[in-house]
């Protein structure tokens, strides 16, 4: 309806290009970025695609061919149990990139909330929010999931929580800090001033304003989730066979290396340059976003 | 006298390479400069004055700054074709160069002897003792007493005019030919200004030298320069003697500039405001910082006297003034009377109520009635929200709009403040100083408050611009009957708006009266002293 009565008016709006867009204007002219945002696609399409386009189904085994080299039938080969090695990365990216997306997800939502808060409310309740966050940090972190995973049994609803509970502590103080330097601002005051609640200056004039550090430290943080979970299954805490995922993959790899280097090379290579990309989006977001590369 | 030329600017032009394409700062500039006189460059930011000057200092930097095309010669040397060797000894030795910012100019980590010796030992083959002697006798020069004892200090036990001072010391220890004083006095209170200027002109005397001193300020130009030079967006717009300027302006632009001083009182007489009942009474109000000493577990509170003991009172549909240096208290002042800050002790009786004494609730309800007008437009509004976020937010918040009604109420605050409504979505990062400073404005009145406190809301905004918002102030509180607190340090633009002024000076009253009277007969000495430091033409 708003809309309506605007363009009703007799003179053109002129649109304004809000910040947001101006970065993204950037963005698009950083090839290396663009790049990355390009294959990082192409490996999201085809991980969702993989129950169609997998040259095989995910359980099926062939004993009989064992561990063979890469050929026409199998491009990438196939494992010890004559599974092929395409199709087990496929389904293997579909674990990897969840982890990744809904761990930092998780993260995400609660470092946000918490570190806003925190900064925003100030005196008592950020000091007793803050050295929540310090204990927790204090934990170690392979214990805390191991102790996770002899409770509740290893499930990939567990991982997601255990992962996403440990990398929101360092969002929340990222986050924290941008706040408490925002907060200080005139245009806070002027909210304040205006009457406004504090959970509408939180969301609307701080989480805006903050959003630049956090966005970058995201596609930072996929990555190191996704090295996490590589960890986890390394260590047999994460995935559980038959399902495989890019860690699971290459833990394997890693034990039959010497004899079939292919099990190891592919899972490896598929991981790195998701890793690369994601690292060269997020470099590419932090130039973007710096307000001291804007207009004027 | 001998009109020898001692640096002859030729053409000078200034390029920026932006992401946008390129930007021209300063566009076939010439002029010359005279052993012993001062030549005053004056103009509006952005108006190229300071980005000259770096370039015939070599400071440009480059990229994204480009030198084009032009000459700069000095003893028949072109300083743009110099090496970077051949400058450094050009730079400091003949010409020295002082800053606007005395805080950032000076390292913080350093003794004043020993910056100052280490410039002076860049220059001059001289024994360390000898360069420690001259260093003492030059900051005796600009009037720093002990100079003997505080040049073993670091910069920040000294105050802001002091750190100026240290400056031109260091500036005049090579004893150059030529000083380029950029803005030096912008920062610094009035009364200190008026000091250093004097300072200046004193040592410019003495030492015979040559000076170029840029300034937006018309009143200080007219003190210190013999020759004027008009510039605006990178190019010359008049050059002549100061008098001529002053009394024979030929150029369009120069007349705008001066008319934006305001030398006048306030346009219209005020109707007499005294037997209006007070909107706001503040009585004996105590306003600290407070700071913690000891151990964890036996903190104690302390606070440091912010506002101590003021009272004062505002009628309905009056404009006070407030005004006072840095560090006195009227901005403490002002931002607990909009609740900004915690008061310690006393009250602020709003229409009888005691805002200390409010609920969170109930204090909310009232902050609609007052509204906060901030001295930085660029911090002032949410980057992220477009001007019809900004404007529509209040309204909606606090149920004076619903979605039908509010695009209009927007509209009009647009036309209130003078801005053109099609520019609605447009983002603050999109507007000039002087824009944002008016959609600060509209957001202010939106809520049709009952008073205004407004914390120096032209001190960043460029002379020709301030006038403009000056007015627009103006217009507004008759139109919506709008009482105000007006915070400035500058006492002819409280001159210009106020119908009464409060002085403070540390956290205190020191005298209050109506504008003319206080004007024209002060009664305490600091009023005096705040008077006579305004630059006059």
């Amino acid at each position: 309806m708003l809309n309506n009565e605007l363009s009703a008016q007799s003179q053109p709006l002129e649109k304004g290009t809000s910040l947001t867009q101006d970065a993204f204007a950037r963005l698009r002219k950083n090839k290396m970025a663009m790049a990355s945002l390009l294959v990082l696609l192409i490996i999201i399409v085809v991980s969702l695609l993989t129950p169609w386009i997998a040259p095989y189904s995910d359980e099926e085994q062939n004993l009989d061919l064992g561990a063979s080299a890469p050929s026409a039938a199998h491009w990438l080969g196939t494992d010890v149990l004559g599974r092929d090695q395409l199709t087990r990365i496929l389904y293997g990216s579909r674990i990897s990139l969840m982890v990744g997306f809904i761990a930092t997800g998780v993260a995400l939502t609660i470092g946000v909330l918490w570190g806003s808060v925190a900064g925003f409310v100030g005196g008592r309740v950020d000091a007793i929010m803050m050295r929540i966050v310090d204990a927790l940090y204090a934990l170690p972190f392979t214990i805390f999931i191991i102790l996770l995973s002899v409770i509740f049994g290893s499930s990939l609803l567990l991982l997601f929580l255990a992962i996403g509970a440990v990398e929101w502590l360092t969002m929340a103080r990222i986050v924290r800090g941008q706040v408490l330097t925002i907060k200080r601002q005139e245009f806070v005051e002027a909210a304040i001033s205006m009457g406004l609640s504090p959970w509408r200056i939180i969301s609307r004039h701080l989480i805006p304003n903050v959003l630049g550090p956090v966005i970058v430290y995201t596609t930072l943080t996929i990555p190191s989730v996704i090295l996490l979970e590589s960890f986890l299954s390394f260590l047999g805490l994460g995935v559980q066979p038959p399902a495989s995922s890019w860690g699971s993959l290459i833990s394997g790899g890693v034990e039959t290396m010497e004899e079939y280097p292919w099990l190891l090379i592919f899972p490896g290579l598929v991981l790195t340059i998701t890793l690369f990309s994601l690292n060269f989006l997020g470099d590419g977001l932090r130039d973007a976003l710096d307000p001291r590369a804007s207009k004027d | 006298m001998v009109n020898e030329k001692l640096l002859a600017v030729e053409n000078l032009r200034v390029l920026f390479n932006t992401r946008n394409g390129q930007t021209v700062a300063v566009e076939n500039l010439s002029f010359s400069l005279t052993p012993g006189k001062v030549l005053g460059i004056v103009g509006e930011s952005g108006s190229g004055k300071s980005v000259a000057c770096y370039a015939l200092m070599g400071l440009i930097p480059s990229p994204p700054g480009n030198v084009e095309s032009g000459r700069a010669l000095f003893y028949g040397n072109d300083l743009l074709q110099m090496s970077e060797v051949e400058l450094r000894h050009v730079r400091g030795h003949k010409i020295a160069m002082i800053f606007q910012d005395p805080m950032t100019c000076l390292n913080p980590y350093m003794r004043i002897a020993d910056q100052l010796i280490e410039a002076l030992l860049q220059h001059k083959k001289i024994s360390k003792k000898e360069a420690r002697e001259k260093s003492i006798a030059a900051l005796v020069e600009v009037g720093i007493l002990d100079a003997a004892m505080r040049v073993d200090e670091y910069p920040h036990q000294f105050s802001g005019g002091m750190r100026q001072r240290v400056m031109i010391a260091m500036a005049l220890l090579a004893e150059p030919e030529i000083l380029i004083a950029d803005e030096p006095t912008t920062a610094l209170d009035v009364t200190v200004q008026a000091q250093i200027l004097a300072l200046i002109k004193g040592l410019q005397q003495s030492h015979k030298l040559a000076v170029i001193f840029i300034t937006h300020d018309l009143g200080v130009a007219a003190q210190m320069a013999d020759d004027i030079l008009v510039m605006e967006k990178g190019k010359m717009v008049e050059q002549g003697t100061t008098e001529a300027i002053f009394k024979y302006p030929t150029q369009e632009y120069t007349k705008k500039l001066l008319s934006a001083v305001l030398t006048t009182a306030k346009p219209v007489a005020s109707e007499a405001k005294a037997n209006e009942s007070p909107l706001l009474d503040v009585k004996n109000l105590q306003v600290g910082y407070a700071s913690y000493t000891g151990s964890v577990f036996s903190r104690k509170k302390q606070f440091s006297r912010g506002v101590d003991d003021v009272s004062i009172t505002i009628r309905r549909g009056e404009i006070l003034g407030l005004v006072g240096e840095s560090g006195s208290g009227k901005s403490t002042l002002g931002r607990s009377i909009v609740r900004l800050v915690d008061a310690q002790s006393g009250q602020i009786l709003f229409n009888e109520k005691n805002l200390l004494d409010l609920s969170a609730a109930n204090l909310n309800l009232m902050r609609r009635d007052i509204q906060m007008i901030f001295q930085d437009p660029y911090a002032s509004l949410n980057p992220r929200m477009t001007v019809f976020d900004t404007l529509a937010e209040p309204l909606l918040v606090h149920g004076l709009a619903d979605k039908s009604s509010v695009l209009d109420k927007v509209n009009e605050l647009m036309d209130d403040v003078g801005l053109d409504r099609r520019f609605i979505r447009k983002y603050p990062h999109e507007f000039s100083g002087g824009q944002r400073q008016r959609v600060a404005i509209a957001r202010a009145i939106a809520l049709k408050p009952k008073l205004i406190v407004a914390d120096e809301p032209v001190s960043a905004l460029d002379v020709t611009i301030r006038a403009q918002i000056l007015s627009l102030l103006l217009e507004l509180t008759r139109k919506h009957n709008l009482t105000m607190l007006f915070i400035s340090h500058d006492m002819s633009v409280v001159r210009y708006l106020c119908d009464r002024v409060v002085v403070m000076q540390h956290g205190k009253v020191v005298e209050e009266g109506e504008t003319e009277q206080l004007f024209s007969s002060p009664q305490q000495e600091y009023t005096r002293q705040l008077l006579a430091a305004i630059p006059s033409l």
